[in-house]
């Protein structure tokens, strides 16, 4: 942004009701308006944000006015919301020979298919025609010059909840890269202050419907249930540091911060809304792993049914939930289920009643059911995955010692596409017959994309795979310093003839590298197609159930 | 449980199928050995066409899971074809045995090769220690120049060179290089019991500082030859495609030269 720009915006509310003196002189405000924000122009019916897409910044309307499409929502592809293109089938062949001989040959700006893939920098500009009928049936909002919009997606690194297009005459909007939207709510508390009442009226509703007992209560109900519902952040948002430093020390599930006690009187429901949160039980003179929990699940509800059901025989929580990395959670308090919410709920919906036997149970996980821990899968494995905060993963690599030959197939087809240079290591933490190589996990909290300075790790529009555009990687290897599981690599560019690639300054340039999941190839990855043994896999650990079905295939 | 078996049934159904066809088609068809050699060195090709399926890792051509049972299970069948284009008879021909030969060279491999491939990955996950082939060296040079840094800190600190005379004349060719292939081939354990015996032997001639050092170093033994074992069964995983391949191409090679000169000397097939 130019410094006219800049100086445009410093006069507008906001931002010239921030105070200068509170921004540290590494994050000027002017500074954090020219790196990190620009102007945008969109054109009447033209789309600013799709459902669904990932993105990684928020809007603010300068003038004009959008249009927010609430319910039921239009059709992927009226939207022009598609998969990212994949390579010809003769481009995938030429493969074979266009291939250079070099490791990561860089070819300039622009000329990598991560430039192509999910570039955020793309612009597609979709502009939808005859806007009224294709808004017929909708239930919409608008937003009009100083609203603020995007923000819950570019902060919790989400999916977009809503489409929002441009109204008649147009719309100018600022764009703010999560980075800037996070520093101003570090440094102007008028802004922090702002974002949680627009998160409170926008998210919470969204986030409470997804509790099952939601649907049986009364608009009323759901008002005093959302206004007695509290938010609550536990650990650091970028995790990776404190991590390490518990793996090196050697950290016990007793280490980690304590969100609800075992025995303790169930004071709320706890839904996780962000993060992970281990559920722990005394065994002997530790504590033993049940499960963990993801967004959307849901903690101490069944006992607090039992209490209200049953007053003279209560029971305490029985299990205890920790905070393993970031968590986000919504409180709602145990006074207003018991006043609100249970008395309302058929008594076929009511959890059962705990029993002497409670203890021994697989923990309540609540929605969605897939959260609930296979009884098939070991306490140990369960500990593996939690221990290594393997449950982040959505794609991780895992594979069955007891049948990988150690032929390294799927590292040379991961070589072959991607410019000779294997995207991962088949090499990683490993519990009896079980590794998690290290290959980018695909995250669901991606702490890698945190210290980007350019956004050049980012979400993929499409599926939200975490991808990096090489044109824009500076090398600086934040990203990779910040990977906990070591799935990030630097390489030197070199060009075709091999030679590395040296800057201005003579020190050689540098890209992160990384699994992309194949996003251009056809067939999906490469690793996992070339596997003869079926001993590779990639899959989503944020449930256990992927996992438990592939231990017993 | 059903999945497990479709495979061995479409297996035998299709070489029941093989040989009934044969048996039918035998009395009205005298060259029907033309048909049988065809089918047979179709089904060779397509076999061959795994090895080239794992080269073009960047076409979707199925998952190499599924080519590998495919292969596998074809592999098979090929044998009952083969068994019928030689009408179950040892071939006389000097081309013709040596052809037979390397038929049964390839499918014998190919069948050891798959027990192979079943068997080790267990015994690697089971010994521990994982690591990568191309990562032994180092670590092997590794465990060597701990070996020998513990053996000579001991000599000063102890005033005596009986672990350093050991080390020199009984663990020295063990640490330094690969060692006892065969053993951890057979899966014998004699070698490294033998060494950890030896130790235990010593440890009556030793001081208290020749002591805590000779219990590391008996340690570090038992981590070489973890990695000696994970040397020699990768090593082998890895090697017998180097059989399996070439006597493949080898088979190739002699089933053209067969083709032509049955041609040649049949005056052609109709």
């Amino acid at each position: 942004m130019s410094a006219i720009e800049v100086a445009r915006l410093l006069r507008i509310a906001p931002f010239k009701d921030m105070d200068p003196a509170n921004f540290p002189k590494s994050a000027q405000l002017q500074d954090i308006l020219k790196n990190d924000a620009r102007l945008r122009h969109f054109e009447a019916g033209e789309i600013i944000v799709r459902e669904g897409d990932y993105g990684t910044s928020a809007f603010m309307v300068l003038s004009g006015s959008a249009e927010v499409v609430l319910s039921p929502g239009l059709p992927p592809r009226l939207v022009g919301r598609s998969e990212a293109k994949r390579r010809g089938i003769f481009r995938a062949l030429a493969q074979l020979w266009s291939n250079s001989r070099e490791q990561e040959v860089y070819r300039g700006v622009g000329a990598r298919r991560g430039a192509v893939a999910g570039d955020p920098g793309s612009e597609r500009g979709v502009v939808l025609q005859d806007v009224p009928r294709v808004l017929s049936g909708q239930r919409t909002a608008t937003i009009e010059a100083g609203d603020v919009f995007g923000e819950i997606a570019a902060l919790s690194r989400m999916p977009r909840t809503a489409t929002i297009l441009a109204n008649a005459g147009g719309a100018e909007m600022l764009e703010i890269r999560w980075q800037g939207l996070r520093d101003l709510m570090r440094y102007a508390p008028q802004v922090r202050k702002f974002i949680d009442t627009i998160y409170r009226e926008r998210a919470l509703s969204t986030y409470l419907e997804e509790l099952p007992f939601m649907r049986h209560l009364s608009t009323e109900a759901k008002r005093q249930l959302m206004d007695a519902t509290q938010f609550e952040t536990y650990g650091e948002y970028d995790w990776s540091g404190e991590y390490k430093q518990l793996m090196q020390s050697g950290s016990t599930a007793s280490q980690e911060p304590t969100i609800a006690a075992e025995g303790d009187y169930p004071n709320g429901i706890v839904m996780v809304r962000a993060g992970f949160a281990r559920v722990t039980q005394r065994y002997g003179r530790g504590h033993r792993t049940l499960n963990y929990l993801g967004s959307g699940s849901m903690y101490g509800f069944e006992e607090i049914a039992h209490n209200w059901r049953q007053p003279n025989n209560q029971v305490p929580l029985q299990y205890t939930l920790r905070v393993i990395g970031y968590t986000h959670v919504l409180v709602i308090p145990a006074s207003v289920i018991e006043s609100v919410v249970l008395p309302a709920l058929p008594a076929a919906l009511l959890p059962p009643l705990m029993g002497p036997a409670a203890g021994s149970r697989a923990p309540f996980a609540a929605e969605p059911e897939s959260r609930e821990a296979p009884s098939s899968l070991p306490p140990d494995v369960m500990e593996f995955v939690t221990k290594n905060r393997f449950y982040n993963g959505t794609e991780a690599m895992v594979i069955d010692m007891d049948r990988c030959t150690r032929c390294d197939d799927c590292v040379r087809a991961c070589a072959a596409t991607h410019d000779n240079n294997p995207r991962f290591l088949r090499h990683g933490p490993i519990h009896d017959n079980l590794m998690v190589a290290q290959a980018c996990m695909h995250c669901t909290d991606p702490v890698c994309m945190i210290g980007c300075p350019t956004g050049a790790i980012h979400r993929e529009t499409f599926h939200g795979n975490v991808v990096i555009n090489p044109d824009s990687c500076i090398g600086c290897s934040a990203c990779a310093n910040h990977c906990p599981y070591g799935a990030i690599r630097m390489v030197e560019a070199r060009d075709e003839s091999g030679t590395i690639i040296v800057a201005s300054d003579s020190k050689p340039i540098n890209k992160a590298t990384k699994c992309d999941l194949c996003i251009d190839q056809y067939g999906g990855p490469a690793c996992e197609r070339a596997c003869p043994h079926d001993a590779l896999k990639r899959m989503n650990l944020n449930t256990l159930k992927e996992l438990a079905d592939w231990i017993e295939r | 449980m059903l999945a497990r078996a479709a495979w061995p049934s479409a297996m035998l159904a299709a070489a029941a199928a093989c040989v009934g066809a044969f048996e039918l088609a035998e009395p009205r068809f005298p060259r029907i050995d033309f048909v049988t050699g065809w089918v047979l060195l179709f089904l060779a090709l397509f076999l061959t066409a795994y090895n080239l399926r794992k080269k073009v890792a960047v076409l979707p051509l199925l998952s190499a899971r599924i080519w590998l049972r495919v292969h596998s299970w074809v592999g098979l069948l090929a044998t009952v074809v083969f068994g019928l284009h030689l009408r179950w008879q040892i071939p006389r021909g000097p081309l013709e045995a040596i052809l037979a030969a390397l038929f049964a060279a390839v499918t014998l491999s190919g069948i050891a090769g798959w027990w192979l491939s079943i068997a080790i990955p267990r015994r690697l996950t089971g010994a521990g220690g994982e690591i990568p082939y191309e990562r032994i060296p180092v670590v092997m040079r590794g465990l060597r120049e701990r070996a020998e840094a513990l053996v000579v800190a001991a000599i000063p600190e102890s005033g005596a060179t009986t672990l350093a005379d050991f080390y020199s004349a009984r663990l020295s060719p063990f640490f330094s290089g690969p060692s006892n292939f065969a053993s951890h081939v057979l899966g014998s354990r004699r070698a490294l019991n033998g060494l950890l015996s030896e130790i235990g032997e010593l440890k009556r001639y030793l001081g208290p500082v020749e002591m805590s050092s000779s219990v590391e170093l008996a340690a570090l033994v038992r981590e070489k030859d973890t990695l000696d074992l994970h040397r020699a069964m990768q090593l082998t995983l890895k090697g017998w495609l180097f059989i399996h391949i070439p006597l493949t191409y080898g088979m190739l090679a002699f089933a053209a030269a067969h083709v032509v000169v049955v041609y040649a000397f049949s005056g052609g097939a109709r």
